[in-house]
């Protein structure tokens, strides 16, 4: 279907959302009569209001939300206003049944979510043919599903059948919802925060259940990967709720003879950030092409890892003598977000003008890393010498699961020895990021084309990684969202967690999922 | 815009403020109005979306039932019910679900939904006489996880007197049912069982290159010129003297009830004997959805299929409360009770038995390894 061109001009049939067992056909028997009155009226029906989801979700607020008052003057309201799926008329809730009792049009649309009411119903109606399309146009921006891409990735029509799917799988169990604690090991809960950062991460979650590394089939012993997917096993398919006693995935830690994390094998508390960074190679390794990722690097690889945390960075240097730009490309596992410069003049800036510093932001700490560009020393080609120079760092490629990190914790070298140090300040971030402002793509056009970029930016937050304490005797917990609903992981206890506890916590690290893959 | 508030009707100012008060009075009137109608939008669908196919399996069910009895497959059946009518193998609804239709059925295992939790806040007791879907509300209790399961505290550490062992012992025979106590782990190197709590120090001594010796030839060596090295040499503490508790530098949690520290000897070797592993089902399952590759993060905007209401936003709806505080027991969740579960019950055959009361099999083998006493229940 999506294969053929889609030119708008051509005259195809629009049909009802086949319905999967246990769903109805229509939202409600008002919207089956009308579905039902004939080709025409539903080809009608359902374009008029792919339109009307255009021009709410893909142009300014302003044209759905503006109505014709009583005395015939456009007037622009906050609140929703309802369009006639049938005409091209925006009313208020008071003129709705006027007009709905004059022409007969029953349903409309509401102005700001896109949800289709029936005035014979007097409720909100989820159509499965409209809701499928409402739900796209938020999520992708586009009505028409990935098909074609879809197929691509699965050849194997035969596989896609729900008949083989019935035979050769084993439906889980309700309870198995994949929200179970970890055991703390002794000292172990940095790693039991990123584990399930990587448990509740949909993309790993969906490669490790479809069998992207079987266990069974690996012949590498004390494979970390392996262990992996054990663990997601039994999350996902057990029904226990007690604990998780992640005790290959620790045995595979000690026996790793990755040199690069050496420091990192110990019986101590360790940084959960580095954790990350070894479980990342680790199963880069495993999973990839086997080749090392290089730090700085402009290393692409097709494994999971890669195609889940890795983006691309650009580093432009401009001379300052001849305005010679030359750009180095590297990949990225992480945005690594320094504290301490801004903490520093934010005091500054207190003592000097008194009142209190609004809260550090997490867009505070990107615009100073990612659009503020810095001085260097650089030695120029052309100019053969050194010279001063501009370098401004800009995001290349967004990577699927963009993990952020902020250094809280810091060397500080003094006279005598360096001395680690924690920086507890709050650091405040959004459970929406749009990440537009700092790729390299920002100055883009505005209107359509820039929506449609921005909406291709944004990140939903899906885990935060907390220490709590003192550098020396501190304690990781994480949240985690699944669906809307948050949950905090406090070694082998999870219960849930409110967005504010969410929010208000001083977050270490944290994972935002994109919005909607292209 | 003389208006003094706005749609919601919830700010207002006064009849005698300016005008930039009441416009500004009003806007902020609004944008509460949009903020709740959007909260209840997002939970009219879940609820409503769920109640339709609550209707549509309903009927679905009962429409097999009358073409398993009759010839196979009948194409002309027409099953009527008061919320849906099936008809030529398709679903329509018949007048608005959540006036029609009071309980939502799992679209998995078409079993009724919980709409309360059984234990903390919001908490009702659950109809005994119905089997409900496994997936309950979540229990929002104090000390409690999501489950309503809580962790014994740690038992009397190393050197403790005779007088303790007692004490614990009577405390573990007593403990309720939802008080889980830590298991053990099979080191994959000496596969001896050791307590989850003592597994990474016992893995650093057993595999690692922190073996005594070696940790302490390391710490010798980062220790030179008062390293940086945040922590003190912990690694030491691979045989805690007595009272190292006390000063065991990297105990964690503000909140938590303890954990960890060592086991006693005479212990250990009890767990040698009973050789618990911590994974007791070898066979696999794979969950294959038709959209595996489909990613469903978009958690906050995309709505989603599942009902994820809150236990406080259900509380309308009733169900009735017989008095008694039994759950069904689990076991007959497997039972294939109606005609439209057959299938699945030939599916649940085939799964291994600890999957079918995994929770059973499982919470026995992880916790009879972690405490002396007899398993729970």
């Amino acid at each position: 279907m999506a294969a053929r061109p889609a030119t708008p001009a051509s005259p195809k049939n629009v049909k009802v959302k086949e319905p999967a067992p246990g769903s109805p056909l229509f939202g409600c028997e008002h919207v089956q009569r009308l579905f039902n009155q004939g080709q025409e009226i539903m080809n009608h029906s359902i374009g008029h209001y792919k339109m009307i989801l255009r021009g709410i979700f893909d142009s300014t607020p302003v044209v759905p939300q503006t109505f014709t008052n009583s005395q015939g003057q456009p007037t622009t309201c906050l609140t929703s206003t309802n369009l006639c799926l049938q005409c091209p008329t925006n009313l208020t809730d008071e003129e709705r049944l006027k007009h709905g009792n004059k022409t007969s049009h029953r349903f409309y649309i509401d102005s700001r979510s896109g949800s289709l009411y029936c005035q014979v119903c007097d409720d909100i109606v989820w159509d499965p043919t409209l809701e499928e399309l409402r739900v796209r146009k938020i999520g992708t921006g586009s009505f028409s599903g990935r098909k074609r891409k879809h197929d691509e990735l699965f050849p194997d029509a035969m596989k896609e059948d729900p008949r083989y799917i019935a035979t050769n799988t084993t439906l889980a169990s309700c309870r198995a919802n994949g929200l179970r604690g970890i055991y703390n090991a002794g000292a172990t809960c940095y790693q039991n925060v990123v584990l399930q950062s990587f448990l509740h991460n949909p993309l790993l979650r969906n490669f490790y259940l479809s069998d992207g590394h079987q266990s069974s089939e690996c012949g590498v012993s004390y494979c970390l990967s392996c262990a992996i997917d054990d663990m997601f096993q039994d999350f996902y398919a057990l029904e226990n709720t007690n604990g998780y006693t992640a005790a290959n995935i620790l045995s595979g830690f000690w026996i790793s003879e990755n040199k690069a994390f050496e420091n990192l094998v110990t019986t101590r508390e360790q940084d959960a950030h580095e954790f990350f960074q070894f479980l990342a190679e680790e199963l880069h390794e495993r999973n990839g092409d086997g080749k090392k990722p290089e730090s700085g690097s402009e290393h692409t690889c097709n494994c999971v890892m890669h195609q889940t945390f890795y983006g691309k960075m650009q580093t432009d240097t401009t001379c300052q003598n001849c305005s010679g730009t030359t750009h180095a490309v590297q990949s990225f596992l992480d945005l690594s977000l320094g504290l301490e410069s801004l903490v520093q003049k934010r005091k500054k800036a207190v003592k000097e003008k008194g009142g209190n510093a609004p809260p550090l932001t997490l867009i505070d700490c990107l615009d100073e890393e990612y659009i503020k560009s810095d001085k260097c020393d650089y030695r120029c080609h052309k100019c053969d010498s050194i010279q001063q120079a501009r370098r401004l760092t800009s995001i290349k490629r967004l990577p699927n699961v963009l993990s952020i990190q902020f250094k809280r914790f810091e060397y500080k070298q003094g006279r005598h020895d360096r001395a680690a140090s924690k920086i507890d300040d709050p650091v405040s971030f959004p459970l929406q990021l749009n990440m537009l402002p700092y790729t390299h793509r920002v100055r883009a056009k505005e209107g359509r084309e820039g929506r449609e970029l921005e909406r291709s930016c944004t990140y939903d937050l899906l885990s935060v990684v907390v220490h709590v304490g003192e550098i020396e005797t501190g304690h990781y917990v994480s949240y985690c969202r699944v669906g809307d609903q948050w949950f905090r992981f406090n070694d082998h206890n999870v219960r849930l967690a409110t967005v504010s506890e969410v929010l208000g916590a001083k977050a270490y690290l944290l994972f935002y999922i994109i919005r909607s893959l292209a | 815009m003389d208006a003094t508030s706005g749609k919601a009707g919830i700010i207002r100012a006064s009849d005698d403020d300016g005008t930039m008060t009441k416009l500004s009075a009003a806007v902020l009137d609004d944008l509460l109005y949009n903020i709740i109608s959007d909260l209840v939008l997002q939970t009219h669908r879940e609820e409503k979306i769920a109640k339709a196919n609550t209707a549509a399996i309903r009927v679905e069910k009962l429409a097999s039932e009358a073409s398993e009895s009759g010839t196979d497959l009948a194409p002309d059946v027409r099953i009527e019910t008061d919320a849906a009518i099936f008809d030529d193998g398709k679903v329509y609804l018949k007048g608005n679900p959540l006036k029609t239709t009071k309980e939502i059925l799992c679209p998995k295992c078409h079993l009724p939904r919980l709409f309360h939790p059984t234990d903390g806040k919001g908490a009702r007791k659950p109809d005994p006489t119905i089997l409900y879907c496994k997936k309950h509300p979540y229990i929002d209790k104090p000390n409690c996880d999501i489950y309503g399961q809580m962790w014994q505290g740690p038992g009397p550490g190393r050197g403790k007197k005779k007088k303790d062992m007692e004490k614990k012992e009577e405390s573990a025979a007593d403990r309720p049912a939802n008080v889980l106590s830590f298991p053990s782990a099979t080191c994959s190197k000496c596969k001896r069982c050791i307590l989850v709590t003592r597994l990474n120090n016992h893995m650093g001594s057993c595999i690692g290159n922190s073996g005594r010796n070696a940790s302490r030839a390391a710490a010798q060596k980062m220790g030179n010129g008062n390293s940086g090295e945040p922590t003190p040499p912990s690694s030491q503490k691979v045989t805690p003297a007595p009272g190292s508790r006390a000063t065991s530098p990297r105990k964690r949690d503000v909140s938590e009830e303890g954990e960890d520290e060592s086991e006693s000897s005479h212990k250990k070797k009890k767990h040698k004997s009973s050789s618990v592993t911590s994974n007791p089902n070898p066979k696999k399952v794979i969950l294959k959805t038709k959209n595996s590759f489909k990613k469903e993060s978009n958690g906050s905007t995309l709505p989603k299929s599942s009902s994820n209401l809150s236990q406080e936003q259900k509380a309308e709806y009733d169900i009735p409360d017989l008095g008694s505080v039994e759950v069904p027991p689990k076991k007959s969740t497997n039972k294939a009770s109606s005609p439209a579960k057959k299938l699945k019950a030939v599916k649940a055959a085939q799964l291994p038995a600890t999957l079918k009361n995994g929770r059973d099999a499982d919470g026995e083998s992880e916790s009879s390894g972690g405490t002396l006493s007899s398993p729970p229940q």
